[in-house]
């Protein structure tokens, strides 16, 4: 078992804590941060007013998905991987990203324009 | 391998051979995409000159949509059976993965490539005559609207995971924008704010799923992610580590989330209704059509590839090369490698077929290959089928209380997108048990598919007639219509009874054709002594829903031939002779008349049913 510096340990960090870890990093690792990643992406999305903090949990989505595809393209983790796929994806998907949030920004300006504030809250004039 | 032989190999894989581009290359299949490319950048270019102000946009998308249809050649490609002399023919569509196996190019993606054409031609025409985009606007939505088809263009041949998010954003994005054309409107902006809100949610969700199935299966390609959850699932399901079935399990429902928005399939439909209340109604008719023909070839290709093993086609230029072995022109060596290099999707099945290398004794082996992913499409087609049935369901019993028409046929669309995922369900089902049957289900989503484009176009075509007429669209201001503007609201009526699905109009024989492919699946499924319950739930709630679906559709009709004019209504200004009163003829005629001869869609839609399942 791999035990931290002394200098952690003083600093109130465990050994216990680095047990739940293991040393080797593996892809589950990878995949928690990526979970994370979308959880708190998906919660900003569900409880942001401003249209912007929408627009920026997706982005966290996106990139919790992201980081998977890295982790399970990279051959230092597994043996069986995604390979190249795994990048090429995550590269592709930066773009698109971009190119959605170029849109959706400019989205939320015209709605900016017609009605002076970009809280979603008061997009309510279409319902039934 | 060097990067020569790499890149060798790349120019094999597009142009089919080493100097020409043969029939068969990737390239010739994906020639209707490149002309609405040419399409889109001819009008953002013709623009930048001083000449090019005065050029009307018009006339370029009209000819890149009839190029692009003409490339697409239904006429060709969708005819009798092939005989295998005439499959090995260059020019034939069979089934082919084209550049490197991202796309895939059949008989099924030339049908509704076809249609999307189709209904760009029309929609294009419909733009024109209802006025909406003015000079200055046109060519924005022009270009918006051609990319926005070649995004569905991919959907609908998509064969890799990476394409399928592509294509859903390449489609969905240029429609953000759509919605909200209408500058200085506050509805509109707000329809393009939810819109792209929701949308790129949905899309981020739907590549989490693609992340774990991929990253779990370790391919992102279609037909491989078959065949690795058929030797995953050879042993039973009980083989399986649970985890991984249930990250499995949870990636195929976060995708099926994505596909969900993009079909507007309840619970994911909220962006729907306000969506098409806000933006206009030639944006609405786009929509309603072409998004929900798209999304529902790309449910096709995502459930049928992940739950069928793909059936063997020809790669790119093996066809040709075949048949010019000795032409000076091809390099026979290299067509070799390419099918070494890019075409790992065979690579499985060998491994399966216990180290086959001939395709003769790699065939015996998909047999049980279909039979261990028994599982992967009974959860398939269940999870369609209850989005079908709460689909359904939701959108006819909401579509009851609309006042305003956009509204009204959006929870239409709503309700027809869940009549249109049964067959889907069935389909799935059937696979494995009476392939013939299964094949006839998708002939009646793809009959379904034609009859839809027509009707609803019609339908928006309506709405935006009279809008332009009076300046409104409460369906109370279309009381006593029929006075004013009888052919119009003629026109209009057929056009209800249609969607509703009464035996004269084309809607019928849509509706026939997809309860006939459930029943075929309730029985091929019980004889095979599997539960088909729900496939005879599917039916039962179809029936119920055609019924209640009576109600709202008649009502409008009856507002407009029965009720009093009202007396505040704005001033008409609308004649039924006019090119719009044509057009609308033109549009109603399908719907009216394809009773009298549908021998011919019929056969289409076989056609294009034949690639799809081994």
């Amino acid at each position: 078992m791999l035990r931290p510096p002394d200098g952690l340990v003083a600093d109130g960090i465990t050994a216990i804590d680095m047990d739940s870890f293991p040393p080797p990093i593996t892809v589950s690792h990878y995949l928690v941060v990526g979970a994370v990643l979308f959880v708190l992406g998906a919660v900003c999305m569900a409880t942001k007013r401003n249209a912007l903090g929408v627009l920026m949990g997706i982005e966290l989505v996106l990139n919790g998905a992201n980081l998977n595809f890295v982790a399970f393209g990279s051959r230092f983790l597994r043996q069986d991987t995604l390979g190249l796929d795994g990048e090429l994806m995550a590269l592709f998907v930066i773009v698109l990203a971009a190119a959605e949030a170029a849109v959706a920004l400019a989205i939320a300006l015209n709605f900016y324009n017609n009605h002076t504030t970009i809280d979603v809250d008061h997009a309510d004039d279409l319902k039934g | 391998m060097n990067l020569h032989d790499l890149v060798s190999q790349l120019i094999i894989d597009s142009t089919g051979s080493a100097s020409l581009i043969t029939p068969d290359s990737s390239l010739r299949a994906f020639l209707p995409e490149l002309v609405i490319c040419a399409t889109v950048l001819a009008m953002l270019f013709v623009r930048l000159f001083r000449v090019g102000r005065y050029v009307d946009m018009f006339w370029i998308a009209l000819a890149g949509s009839i190029a692009a249809l003409y490339f697409a050649a239904p006429w060709d490609h969708l005819g009798a059976v092939l005989t295998a002399d005439q499959a090995a023919h260059p020019a034939a569509v069979t089934r082919m993965e084209i550049f490197t196996g991202m796309l895939v190019y059949d008989t099924f993606s030339v049908y509704v490539r076809s249609a999307l054409f189709l209904f760009a031609i029309l929609f294009v025409i419909f733009t024109r005559l209802s006025g909406i985009p003015d000079h200055e606007d046109s060519p924005d939505i022009y270009t918006l609207v051609l990319g926005a088809t070649l995004g569905m263009c991919l959907m609908v041949t998509a064969n890799h995971l990476l394409m399928v998010f592509m294509a859903v954003e390449m489609a969905s994005v240029p429609s953000y924008v759509l919605a909200g054309i209408l500058k200085g409107r506050r509805q509109a902006s707000e329809a393009a704010l939810k819109y792209s809100v929701y949308g790129a949610g949905a899309a981020g969700v739907m590549l989490y799923g693609i992340s774990l199935v991929a990253g779990i299966l370790n391919t992102a390609h279609i037909p491989t992610i078959a065949l690795t959850l058929a030797e995953k699932f050879s042993g039973g399901l009980s083989a399986v580590p649970s985890g991984e079935l249930m990250v499995l399990a949870l990636g195929a429902l976060l995708i099926s989330v994505g596909l969900a928005f993009k079909l507007s399939a309840v619970p994911f439909h909220f962006w729907c209704p306000d969506v098409f209340e806000g933006a206009t109604a030639e944006v609405n008719a786009f929509l309603s059509v072409a998004s929900k023909a798209a999304a529902l070839a790309l449910l096709v290709r995502v459930a049928l590839g992940m739950g069928v093993i793909a059936p063997t086609g020809f790669a790119p230029g093996e066809r040709w090369a075949k048949t010019h072995q000795n032409a000076p022109a091809t390099t026979p060596t290299s067509t070799d490698k390419t099918t070494d290099l890019f075409y790992i999707a065979q690579e499985p099945v060998t491994a399966a077929g216990a180290a086959a290398a001939a395709d003769s004794t790699a065939e015996p082996a998909k047999l049980p290959a279909m039979q261990s992913l028994a599982p992967v499409r009974s959860f398939t087609a269940k999870l369609i089928a209850f989005f079908a049935i709460i689909t359904c369901t939701f959108g006819n019993l909401a579509a009851y209380g609309q006042t305003n028409i956009k509204r009204l046929l959006a929870y239409s669309t709503i309700a027809h997108a869940g009549y249109m995922m049964m067959p889907v369900a069935a389909v799935v089902a059937m696979a494995g048990i009476d392939n013939a049957g299964a094949a006839r289900g998708i002939a009646g989503l793809a009959i379904y598919i034609a009859v839809y484009l027509f009707m609803n176009l019609g339908a928006f075509a309506v709405v935006a007639f009279l809008r332009n007429a009076m300046r409104s669209e409460e369906i109370a201001d279309y009381a006593g219509l029929v006075r004013r503007c009888p052919l119009t609201v003629v026109c209009f009526s057929l056009i209800l009874f249609g969607l509703i699905g009464l035996p004269p109009l084309s809607g019928f024989i849509g509706k026939f054709a997809i309860f006939a492919s459930l029943v075929d699946g309730w029985r091929a499924v019980e004889a095979a002594g599997q539960p088909g319950f729900y496939l005879l739930l599917l039916l039962i709630v179809g029936g119920i829903n055609t019924a209640i679906s009576l109600f709202y559709y008649l009502r409008v009709v009856k507002v407009m031939t029965i009720d009093d004019e009202p007396a505040d209504r704005p001033p008409l200004v609308y004649s039924d002779v006019s090119l719009a009163g044509a057009y609308l003829w033109l549009i109603t005629l399908p719907t009216a008349g394809l009773i009298v001869a549908w021998d011919w869609l019929s056969e289409m839609a076989d056609a294009a049913a034949r690639n799809l399942i081994g």
